[in-house]
């Protein structure tokens, strides 16, 4: 494998690596469940991206040719992602879970739980 | 130096998956535990990808798809039963 | 192939005659159904040259050779005595029934019944197989059960049926046991094996509880006692059903038995120790409770009775010529005993009767009829010149040369001799109360003689009494002389079938006999009364009384055992695997053995800690049922990293999936379950579950671990050798699955259809409670569907079915296939489900699951069919490579039509049971005021 490969899938494995590890730190120090939402985001976006990144190269070097599956993963991840954090929010909201003082905009919080989505027939 | 980082990288998503734990049995909400689960799947993904690189396979890559995309699922069904108790209705 | 084989079998296609020809007059139906076993008495007869010269011809259709089944036929001369009786006086039994059954009764039903019991009891008779012999012989039981309760409108009938079916089915399973274990003693199940190895089985350990069991079986289906009581009470049948049964064939199957096993069980002394004392009392028995009977039959039954100790007696003696003697008795208590049940059977018929207090003084209505039962009872009583006397009077010979009872032997021919005295008494009884003394009393209608062929067989029967009795050698020497030589496998001893063997004390003893029997008769007022002292006692209420005890005491040990709590069931079941698996670890020295560890590292530690600590907390927080449900979550995940990294990729996805689809099931059965979950278990129950948890989890753990650290030979190599070559796919897994192990999978996706099926016949139209509020009271959310949900969801559908296409079209050389494919599909649609609600899907995606579930079992079965046309076997996977331009090389396997049905029935059972169990809801919920 030449250097400059190694160099590459390295760095961008340790950014990924970084970022995860951050991630879930932030999932285990931040203060309520409305600031931890936050923290796994970066592990879902950028320590995966890295991972995905490095994986791509080697994948590549190994096959010979670009390998482009990783993509799908990181398709799924981008679209899902935001969806799971959003759900997760509406649980949150929905069971009154105490905020910390630090939180922010809590006066919005009641006008938003359990709200309605619009009439399904928006979306056809 | 590939081989160093990548037990650099493993050993960041081994401490990733103890905190993940961590806060998955501390809780205290419910909210707390199904985001620490979510967040472990993506960590998990990481890992066997991580392991398809060390072990210079792409065997690996399918099981990783599964998890992106059978997590959410798994997500979205434990949010809905506490939204609304009926998951398909 | 010889003729042989046909013997048994051309009765069991007779059993088809009469059920077809039921619709023609009865005589045409008789006439038909008597043809074939008509044909069978031919060939049989056809053989009797070469038997009587000793030979012996066996038959066999190899049927599994690989375990030593075959079905194997013999013909000897004990085999062809019986096949006579049972085809010559089923013969006759036909013709005397098509008078006898009444024009109610269905004729071709009992016919139908009758030739099946012919065909069971041939089977019997020819049997050169242990377990085939078995199996006939618990087929005697079974037809005899049909043909007892034939009348099964009386409750008679059909207690006395079932008293027989238990009696001589429990005799039945004592035999199995029995013949396996003699199977095993010898190395053989072929009979003549084991009457080759006699001295064999005699110094076996064994021995004692082969003759026990074998036994069993016998003196059951014999009638000996104490078993004897079935028999009377089977005479709730239709009279030629007693005439056969129980005078000729099944109750001599128990006589047939202890003859063709005599030179394997017989000559030691626990065996005449059994055998002789049974006959004995059950002879002595027989014949005292027979001259008490105001019943016809309940007389003959009881009289049989008394003739099948007498025989068994004989076989019990040990000498050859007693063996001899039974041999010649069987013949004649057939012919002259057939005769009487007959006869009895016309008096019944005639005169509408069978009790003798009422049945007085018939001489002068039915003459003939008279004759003949004289000279038939005559026989029975073993007056000379006829054939009873002929075998009465070597019996009494032999009971005079018995010592083994040592100085007590003396005993035996004056009971012998005692026997003979009621048997001529009772047989007087039979003759005098019923044609002479007096009037007939109160009779439902006169008597008069029957139609004129109703006596036909009486008549062939009791001529061949004379015939046997007066030219003994004549008539049945050849046939006697060859059954004795099979019975004891070698040469008969020297007999003489002669009338007078001079002045000689078996004469005196006969003497003896008839003078007190009559003057037993004579006096019979008295023993009546004293016999009427007794209290009265009613074996079938004994009998029944003892059936349901034992049925209570089953149905508390069953309520005990199964008293529907899950947790004693997996209770029972681990301690029950505790004690088989640790007793044999106890055995093993060594843990660990020589294969070296894989190193550790630290990855694997940190997984495997995760992995039991969110075991742990699954089971601690098992009562908070969500937060359980995420921890197992997370012992899956754990597991298919593990999966992955010990090299199992296909397995790491199927667990994937299956845990995905397992915690959307789990979710919607939550909804359905109580909100709260109270505390279920005791303190002390706790306690034990956990130590028994404990200690079988050790013992798995100790299991795995000694396993991992052996070196294995499997059979994996052959797979991986061959997977390529044979399956034209490198992914081992999936080509065992779609091919070398085919069949299987093809029952596995059978079972989940009909699984699926089944839960959606139970649920559909269900409707159950529905909380309108969760665990803590908090109403459920107005937002019924999320529009961020619904919109991703959608858009998720069409990625996830490539994935899926993809995994399903790599799968025969990379990990993948039909099932992890069809359950990712199925989790996409069951997302949309969640995401958009049922009636939003039912508009938009039409499949009829039911029919997915069908099409795709149909798809692989045509698959696996598909080979034959080829010429291969069943499910074997035809693949080739083919070349385009452009694509290149690329290969068609027809275990891609195979795994194509796997995936429509994953995906029809998957969508079946979800889609179902998430509609139980669907139309109205309540809102939270309707519930208070």
């Amino acid at each position: 494998m030449p250097f400059y490969l190694e160099i590459i899938i390295s760095v961008s494995l340790l950014t990924g690596g970084v970022f995860l590890l951050v991630g879930s730190y932030g999932l285990v120090r931040l203060p309520d469940i409305y600031m931890r939402l936050h923290s796994p985001t970066k592990a879902s976006t950028l320590g995966i991206t890295g991972v995905l990144i490095a994986s791509m190269f080697f994948q590549s070097h190994l096959k010979g040719f670009l390998s482009i599956q990783e993509l799908l993963i990181t398709l799924f991840l981008f679209i899902t992602a935001p969806v799971a954090a959003n759900m997760i929010a509406k649980t949150a909201l929905h069971h009154s879970n105490k905020p910390a003082e630090k939180t922010q905009n809590q006066a919005l919080m009641d006008t938003i739980r359990d709200r309605e989505s619009p009439p399904s027939n928006s979306i056809k | 130096m590939l081989n160093i980082t990548i037990i650099a990288v493993a050993i960041c998503i081994c401490i990733a998956l103890i905190l993940n734990l961590w806060r998955l049995l501390k809780g205290p909400t419910i909210s707390d535990r199904i985001l620490a689960l979510d967040t472990m799947y993506i960590n998990a993904i990481a890992l066997i990808l991580l392991y398809g690189i060390h072990a210079r396979s792409s065997l690996y890559f399918e099981a990783a798809v599964l998890i992106a995309m059978l997590g959410f699922v798994s997500t979205a069904a434990l949010c809905k039963y506490l939204l609304r108790g009926d998951i398909i209705e | 192939m010889n003729s042989l084989i046909w013997l048994p079998f051309l009765p069991l296609l007779g059993t088809l005659v009469p059920l077809l020809s039921a619709h023609l007059s009865r005589t045409a139906c008789a006439f038909l159904t008597a043809a074939l076993p008509a044909l069978t008495l031919l060939l049989v007869l056809s053989h009797a040259g070469d038997i009587f010269q000793g030979e012996r011809f066996h038959a066999v259709i190899p049927w599994i050779p690989a375990i030593g089944l075959d079905l194997a036929f013999r013909l000897d001369g004990l085999a062809m005595l019986f096949a006579i009786l049972i085809l010559g006086i089923g013969l006759l039994v036909i013709l005397y029934a098509r008078y006898y059954l009444s024009a109610k009764d269905s004729i071709g039903k009992f016919y139908a019944y009758l030739i099946l019991f012919m065909f069971a009891m041939l089977g019997v008779v020819l049997s050169d197989n242990l377990i085939q012999l078995w199996f006939f012989w618990e087929l005697t039981s079974i037809s005899s059960f049909l043909l007892i309760s034939f009348w099964g409108h009386k409750t008679e009938a059909r207690k006395g049926a079932r008293m027989a079916l238990t009696v001589t089915g429990a005799g039945g399973l004592a035999l199995l046991a029995g013949l396996l274990i003699l199977g095993n003693t010898v190395g053989s199940f072929s009979l003549q094996d084991v009457l080759d190895n006699g001295d064999l089985i005699k110094a076996s350990a064994n021995y004692p509880i082969i003759v026990v069991l074998v036994l069993l079986g016998a003196f059951t289906k014999s009638a000996q006692f104490p078993f004897h009581f079935w028999l009377p009470n089977a005479m709730a049948a239709p009279t030629p059903v007693s005439a056969y049964l129980h005078s000729a064939t099944m109750v001599k199957a128990g006589i047939f038995l202890m003859a063709r096993f005599y030179p394997a069980l017989a000559d030691t002394n626990l065996w005449f120790l059994i055998v002789s004392l049974t006959g004995l009392i059950t002879f002595l028995v027989g014949a005292y409770i027979a001259l008490f009977q105001h019943d016809l039959k309940g007389l003959l039954a009881n009289s049989t009775i008394s003739h099948l100790g007498l025989i068994t007696l004989l076989l019990g003696m040990g000498t050859d010529l007693a063996a001899v003697a039974a041999i010649f008795h069987i013949i004649n208590h057939a012919i002259f005993k057939a005769s009487l049940f007959m006869a009895a059977g016309i008096i019944d018929h005639e005169s509408g009767s069978r009790d003798m207090r009422n049945l007085n003084g018939l001489w002068k209505y039915m003459p003939y009829t008279a004759t003949l039962a004289m000279v038939a009872s005559a026989s029975m009583a073993g007056v000379p010149l006829m054939n009873g006397f002929l075998s009465k009077e070597m019996f009494f010979t032999e009971t005079l040369h018995q010592a083994s009872l040592g100085s007590l032997s003396w005993f035996i021919p004056v009971l012998a001799t005692l026997g003979g005295v009621f048997a001529v008494a009772y047989s007087m009884r039979f003759i005098h109360d019923v044609f002479f003394n007096g009037e007939p009393i109160n009779l439902p209608k006169t008597p008069h003689e029957p139609p004129r062929y109703m006596r036909v067989p009486v008549e062939i029967l009791v001529a061949i009494c004379l015939f046997v009795g007066i030219f003994p050698s004549l008539a049945v020497g050849d046939l006697l002389f060859a059954a004795a030589n099979a019975t004891l496998n070698g040469p008969a001893p020297d007999y003489s079938l002669a009338i007078w063997h001079g002045f000689n004390l078996p004469l005196v003893m006969s003497i003896i006999a008839l003078i007190g029997g009559l003057l037993m008769y004579k006096n019979r007022a008295h023993l009546f009364k004293f016999q009427a002292q007794f209290p009265a006692s009613d074996p079938k209420l004994v009998f029944e009384s003892a059936i349901q005890w034992l049925t209570r005491q089953s149905q508390a040990l069953i309520a005990w055992a199964e008293n529907g709590s899950l947790q004693r069931y997996v209770f029972f079941v681990l301690a029950f695997a505790v004690v088989m698996t640790a007793s044999s670890l106890l055995k093993l020295n060594t843990t660990a053995g020589q294969r070296p560890e894989i190193p550790l590292d630290a990855l694997s530690i940190t997984c495997a800690v995760l992995l039991c600590i969110s075991a742990l907390a699954t089971v601690i927080w098992h009562r908070k049922r969500v937060v359980a449900l995420i921890t197992l979550s997370v012992v899956g995940l754990i597991v298919s990293l593990a999966f992955a990294k010990f090299s199992a990729p296909d397995l790491a996805l199927t667990q994937l999936s299956v845990e995905v689809v397992t915690v959307i099931l789990l979710i919607l059965a939550l909804f359905f379950l109580p909100q709260k979950t109270p505390k279920e278990s005791s303190p002390r129950r706790i306690v034990r579950d956990l130590s028994l948890a404990s200690l079988f989890g050790g013992i798995v753990g100790t299991i795995s671990y000694a396993l991992m650290t052996r070196p294995l030979d499997s059979i994996s190599t052959f797979f991986t050798e061959n997977s390529k070559t044979g399956g034209g796919g490198t992914n081992v897994v999936n080509v065992i699955l779609v091919d070398f192990r085919g069949f299987d999978t093809l029952g596995e996706i059978t079972v989940l259809g009909i699984a699926a099926l089944g839960i959606y016949k139970l649920i559909a139209r269900m409707r159950l409670f529905m909380p309108s509020a969760d665990g803590n009271g908090l109403a459920w959310s107005e937002d019924r569907h999320p529009m961020l949900l619904k919109v991703i969801s959608q858009s998720l559908l069409p990625l996830a079915l490539l994935v899926s296409a993809y995994i399903f079209l790599r799968g025969h050389n990379m990990p993948g296939g039909g099932f992890i494919a069809g359950l990712v599909t199925s989790v996409a649609i069951i997302q949309q489900y969640i995401a958009h609600g049922v009636e939003w899907i039912k508009t938009r995606i039409k499949f009829d699951y039911q029919i997915m579930i069908g099409s795709g079992i149909g798809i692989a079965t045509l698959s696996g069919l598909g080979s034959w046309v080829f010429g291969h076997t069943f499910l074997s996977s035809w693949f080739d490579y083919f070349y385009l331009p452009v694509i290149g090389k690329f290969e068609l396997a027809s275990a891609m039509i195979f795994d194509l049905g796997v995936f429509l029935t994953v995906v029809g059972a998957t969508m079946l049971i979800l889609a179902n169990l998430g509609q139980l809801t669907t139309s109205e919920r309540p809102t939270q005021q309707e519930h208070e």
